[in-house]
């Protein structure tokens, strides 16, 4: 084989798994982990948390529907089951936050083998409105059985993870980057391949050899377990477990937050969620016109970069790089 | 030579419409067969149903001895037939390497190789193969239409198949991408490939092809070498009208 090669063998591309393309996603980590030294605000530290927590949300949505195209517009299920799973566990039982976080995981994952049933012959925005109304059953469920989910006002009193702000911070980090880490990992793999051709087209992908119905339900598991931890941690982060976890609302935030910072990326989901929430608060200021300027501002990045923030920066350094490289060409 | 691929009284319904009807044949290991007919004779519907896309509404149908009837389209590649199809499906928005890459994920191909690197090198094999090489790197998306043709008949290459289906396979392409993808096609034959294919660009068919199927309104009207076929009166009746020797003369 070698030999039919003739010198194919230099123009095959490196390993997307190689360290040297994660030179920034270590840099970040690095920063992230840096910055309880430089900002001793625990109103931007706690904020910083919730970025952390969102992140997870965020590039688990992107894992289904980012990669996989199975558009999800229900990701607070899981986020929502995630966090009630833990919340009723700890405020009922007592049961300690290391066993509630992955069994809210564990739950969410169930919820997303169920949902990913339908997903197999839904597509489009029948898939789209499928997740949606599966959400809504759950967010209906909390208010049916208000005596136990405490309804709109949710649960007080979730077992905290720790009296210590910047302990954490330092635990939300850890989640993020196990998380995002792992779905880098998983992407940049052969399964990434898989995961594209998918979402590119399915008899395709069929006609390939590859069993759609298998990783379609695989992904939605995994994106649900990724989503549900992260939701229980949330849920004791704040030692509270409400409707909003659960609420239509809170799945649109993912979706738009995704598709500003570019799907399919993984990292761009993770940017957006950072700039977007941040944005939030600072905005707070001037509470008169927040949300017209929180919501113009999602309006103009998807109009005038649809592929997201991260992929349009990355296209205009590789334009600037290539040209600096290559001045004569221009 | 065995009999590799059989299909007895295979049918498939539409509501009332009989999209192929009662339909007998069998291929051999190492043949290459020509299926001919008008639009709407069930050429690409035979395919989707030897490919599991589609489950016939009644018959049988087996492969190296084996039913292939209610399976799905990913174990029948791992049973060894590929296929190609009448509209191109490449992954768009993937590379040209990565296009071949994703049928290496097969089971069938992970039995045998996991190493990507591995991957990419047999990628790289099949589509010098078919004249890709130089563009392995591009988006599917910035193709012409006669490349995304020879990635697909690269793709399902990369399946490893015993029984390869091209669904009109020359559709679209200029007369030198023709004879280029003939040779390729006579040359995977030589091989030992068995192959089956769709094709309304009959000239090039009759070279390439020792027999041809003639399917008419889902039914089987004829089935025998390019000459008996272009003088067959049903198939000059129903597809090739007067004058069906032009096809096969040089």
């Amino acid at each position: 084989m070698m030999n039919q090669l003739h010198g194919l063998e230099q123009s095959l591309p490196a390993s997307p798994l190689h360290w040297k393309r994660f030179r920034a996603h270590f840099a970040i980590v690095i920063l992230l982990l840096l910055l309880p030294v430089f900002v001793k605000s625990i109103y931007v530290i706690d904020l910083l948390i919730v970025c952390n927590v969102w992140a997870v949300f965020l590039s688990s949505w992107d894992l289904l529907t980012g990669y996989t195209g199975q558009i999800s517009f229900g990701h607070s299920l899981f986020i929502g089951g995630g966090a009630y799973t833990a919340g009723f566990l700890s405020f009922y039982l007592h049961v300690p936050f290391w066993i509630t976080i992955p069994l809210g995981g564990c739950v969410a994952a169930i919820l997303g083998f169920g949902l990913g049933l339908p997903a197999l012959r839904l597509k489009g925005p029948y898939l789209a409105l499928a997740t949606f109304a599966a959400s809504a059953v759950l967010h209906g469920l909390s208010a049916v059985f208000w005596l136990y989910s405490g309804g709109e006002d949710g649960l007080y009193g979730v077992g905290p993870l720790t009296r210590n702000y910047f302990v954490k911070y330092y635990w939300s980090v850890a989640l993020m980057v196990v998380c995002s880490g792992f779905l880098l990992f998983l992407v940049n793999s052969q399964y990434g391949l898989i995961l594209k051709s998918i979402r590119e087209d399915e008899s395709g992908a069929e006609a390939s050899g590859i069993n759609v119905t298998k990783y379609k339900l695989l992904t939605f598991i995994m994106s649900g377990f990724l989503a549900g931890v992260a939701g229980a941690f949330y849920g004791h982060a704040q030692m509270h477990v409400g409707t909003d976890l659960l609420s239509l609302n809170l799945s649109i935030m993912v979706v738009l937050m995704s598709v500003a910072g570019g799907m399919g990326t993984i990292i761009g989901p993770i940017v957006a969620g950072y700039l977007l929430i941040l944005l939030n608060e600072w905005l707070r200021v001037i509470e008169v016109v927040r949300v017209l300027i929180y919501s113009f501002s999602v309006v103009l990045i998807l109009l005038f970069i649809p592929r997201g923030i991260v992929p349009t920066i990355i296209s205009i350094a590789e334009t600037l790089i290539s040209k600096i490289k290559s001045p004569s060409r221009s | 030579m065995d009999v590799f691929l059989q299909a007895e009284s295979l049918s498939k319904s539409f509501g009332g419409l009989h999209a192929v009807s009662e339909l007998d044949f069998a291929v051999d290991q190492g043949e290459i067969v020509g299926t001919i007919g008008p639009n709407g004779a069930g050429k690409t519907t035979l395919f989707n149903l030897l490919t599991g896309f589609l489950q016939p509404t009644t018959g049988e149908a087996t492969f190296k001895g084996e039913s292939i009837i209610g399976k799905k389209p990913n174990q029948i590649v791992d049973l060894g037939i590929s296929r190609t199809f009448q509209i191109v499906r490449p992954f768009s928005n993937m590379t040209v390497l990565e296009n071949i890459m994703v049928p290496l994920q097969s089971p069938k191909n992970r039995r045998v190789n996991k190493n990507r690197m591995e991957n990419q090198r047999r990628a790289a094999v099949l589509l010098e193969q078919v004249g890709l090489a130089d563009k392995m790197l591009l988006l599917a998306a910035d193709l012409s239409h006669g490349d995304l043709k020879r990635l697909e008949v690269a793709r399902s290459l990369a399946a490893t198949p015993d029984l390869l289906l091209l669904d009109e396979p020359f559709s679209g392409l200029a007369t030198k991408e023709i004879a280029a993808l003939s040779d390729l096609i006579k040359s995977l034959n030589d091989d030992g490939l068995t192959i089956i294919i769709i094709e309304h660009k009959l000239r090039e068919l009759m070279k390439l092809v020792k027999r041809v199927i003639t399917l008419n309104f889902g039914v089987k009207i004829a089935d025998g070498t390019p000459e008996d076929i272009a003088r067959n009166e049903a198939v000059i009746e129903a597809y090739l009208g007067k004058g069906g020797e032009r096809f096969v003369t040089s």
